[in-house]
């Protein structure tokens, strides 16, 4: 079953009179029960997509074209009071900074239940503190965190307080943005692996948007790589990440010290983002790339299926042999 | 020859807590040696000192107790120090947006420091050589960067031009305080192999702080691991990532993102504490899975298990002893 089709997807910006490119031609689909890692540099748009799925693009964003199916129905099109009643009950999102997200005059206990509330209006106060014990059993923190503030708590313990709002409506499908990247490497470890728990335990479909190709290959099935906007590469983990095939993709990964031969220097990125408020003609990552020929500066590649994955470039046989 | 002898240095800051005097113990008793060229990394959760120390060795801060010799001079007790031992020990602070004065040009802030020490032998040979350095750091158009402001720049532009800052005054000894992780991962590389290039190509011996492990393996030739205030393992970058011997080493490493696929968890109790009382025993021990009685009485001493390779650890000193 397809938990999430994103067909065509563009969204844009209006800054001023120009328009921001974000997101351009995304499409990929998510299976139920899959985990799937959405990389890129900042800027890459991920943080975008995740949020115009959610519907919760800022006023002066749009969707440009393409349509969004989550869970079997129509994201763009839907009316906000409609968005309303399947938000946070169907599908969550994670934020990256709990500090900012959760209320600081409010106890972490009210603020749960003001979430159960919305969703489930008739719940006794009984079931409903039954429920948020559960759910904060669910991550691990003890249920005294229902009556402190969230200054209380550590930066570790806000996150999992996130984990467990998103969670307390049983959604089958949560996006985690950037979850742990402000998190101490143990504790970010912790939570990766209640994520990884979760996730089989409660048969949920997740996204992880995050920078850091590490936290990718630790609980995800599969990846899909963007660059300035558009899909560059989508497919298994073990494709994508262990034999890429887009280079960009290739080379995100000849900056991460761990993907290196011994003695093998890392190597950075040359040049910068294309600025996203121009129209783009040919592949976006053309300027960068160290296989680009005219071809690339002139046409946008379409994604085509290679060895187990989706790859949008041209040169794909050239740096498939390299 | 050493270009840096610690001994038993120590930072309390004081707080006031309920009208009690309380201190925490950022470092509390940490003896090491730097010999010269080499690059010494410090890895450790947030909270475990490693910034501290970092401020401390570059004179920022003043010691509580303990003793740092610079070349045979001691350079403890006080923070007047003469110019010279200022000029030869720099400092590269983690957000470079924090690090320039937004009023001064970029280059100003290149300039002043060259003036002050009187680097080249007039204004307009210091501009030169700021430029030819900039040139060759990839900072180009140079001459235009040079009249830009800070709130201009990329992140990785002033962070690349930091390095310049602090290399141009030709230091014997510079500490990176998380000098990358504000930056993109494909911009962090270029930016890494800028400082290497240029601590090696000038024999600076390096401190260099981080918390993600990978990034220490690859930069540095000795990492030193920290907890608490406390050093718990020092070896050599290799033998402490393939043979870990401190029960919390062994954790963080096993915590860590990587790409690469083998790895087993080691469990972990609770979170990092900031500790305010004298603690008794190892510092590790309420969170240790291997903790037995003697660890929660005795505080373990750094001991030279096999050469080159300390650890400050009751139990494998056992194992190693028997």
């Amino acid at each position: 079953m397809k938990a999430l089709q994103i067909r065509s997807v563009s969204i844009r910006y209006v800054v001023g009179k120009k328009e921001v490119r974000a997101v351009e031609d995304v499409s990929f689909d998510v299976q139920e029960r899959d985990v799937v890692g959405l990389v890129g540099e900042s800027g890459s748009g991920k943080t975008t997509l995740a949020h115009g799925i959610m519907r919760l693009l800022p006023p002066n964003a749009y969707f440009k074209n393409g349509e969004i199916l989550l869970l079997g129905k129509n994201i763009v099109k839907m009316k906000e009071s409609e968005v309303r009643k399947y938000r946070w009950k169907d599908y969550s999102i994670v934020f990256q900074k709990s500090m900012n997200a959760l209320s600081p005059v409010h106890r972490v206990g009210e603020q749960m239940k003001e979430a159960l509330l919305i969703h489930q209006p008739n719940l006794s106060d009984e079931q409903m503190m039954k429920r948020i014990k559960e759910i904060l059993e669910l991550v691990r923190l003890p249920s005294r965190v229902i009556r402190l503030y969230p200054h209380e708590l550590s930066g570790g313990m806000m996150q999992r307080v996130m984990i467990a709002l998103a969670l307390i409506n049983n959604p089958r499908f949560v996006i985690f943005d950037e979850a742990t990247t402000a998190l101490d490497v143990v504790t970010q470890g912790q939570i990766l692996d209640e994520i990884k728990k979760l996730v089989k335990d409660l048969s949920l479909t997740a996204m992880v948007i995050t920078h850091d190709i590490g936290v990718v290959s630790e609980i995800c099935n599969k990846v899909a790589v963007m660059y300035a906007g558009r899909l560059m590469e989508f497919g298994p983990l073990d494709k994508v990440v262990y034999e890429p095939l887009h280079p960009y993709t290739k080379a995100l990964l000849k900056s991460h010290p761990d993907f290196l031969e011994p003695g093998e220097k890392m190597m950075g990125i040359p040049g910068n983002l294309p600025d996203l408020t121009l129209p783009m003609k040919g592949c976006a990552f053309a300027p960068r790339c160290p296989y680009a020929e005219k071809l690339c500066f002139s046409e946008t590649p379409k994604p085509v299926e290679v060895n187990g994955r989706v790859v949008a470039c041209f040169k794909v046989k050239e740096v498939e042999r390299a | 020859m050493n270009v840096l002898e610690v001994k038993n240095l120590k930072k309390y800051f004081p707080l006031r807590k309920f009208g009690k005097k309380h201190y925490v113990r950022a470092v509390d008793g940490v003896s090491f040696t730097v010999k010269e060229g080499e690059i010494i990394g410090i890895l450790g959760e947030s909270g475990c000192g490693k910034s501290t120390l970092g401020l401390l060795i570059s004179r920022l801060e003043l010691e509580t107790e303990g003793e740092i010799k610079f070349k045979d001079q001691k350079i403890s007790e006080t923070l007047k120090l003469p110019k010279d031992i200022r000029r030869r020990i720099q400092i590269i602070l983690q957000n470079p947006y924090d690090s320039f004065d937004p009023r001064f040009t970029v280059g100003d802030s290149l300039f002043i420091p060259l003036k002050i020490n009187q680097i080249g032998d007039s204004d307009d040979d210091r501009r030169n050589m700021i430029l030819e350095y900039m040139e060759k750091s990839g900072l180009t158009p140079s001459k235009d960067l040079y009249r830009r402001y800070p709130h201009e720049l990329s992140g990785g532009q002033l962070q690349r031009l930091s390095i310049l800052r602090a290399m141009l005054l030709k230091p014997d000894f510079l500490v990176a305080d998380e000098c990358v992780s504000m930056l993109d991962v494909s911009v962090r590389a270029d930016v890494i192999n800028l400082l290497m290039d240029l601590v090696q190509s000038l024999g600076t011996s390096m401190m260099f702080i981080t918390h993600d492990i990978s990034l220490g393996r690859y930069v540095s030739d000795r990492i030193l691991v920290m907890y608490l205030g406390k050093i718990v393992e020092m070896a050599p970058a290799d033998v402490i990532m393939e043979n870990p011997l401190h029960p919390y080493t062994k954790i963080l490493i096993s915590y860590s993102p990587t790409l690469i696929k083998k790895k087993t968890r080691i469990p972990i109790k609770g979170e990092v504490q900031t500790l305010l009382s004298e603690p008794k025993g190892c510092r590790f021990a309420p969170r240790c899975p291997y903790a037995q009685d003697i660890c929660y009485q005795i505080e373990p001493n750094l001991v030279e298990i096999s050469p080159n390779h300390f650890v400050a650890c009751h139990i494998v000193e056992k194992e190693a002893g028997s």
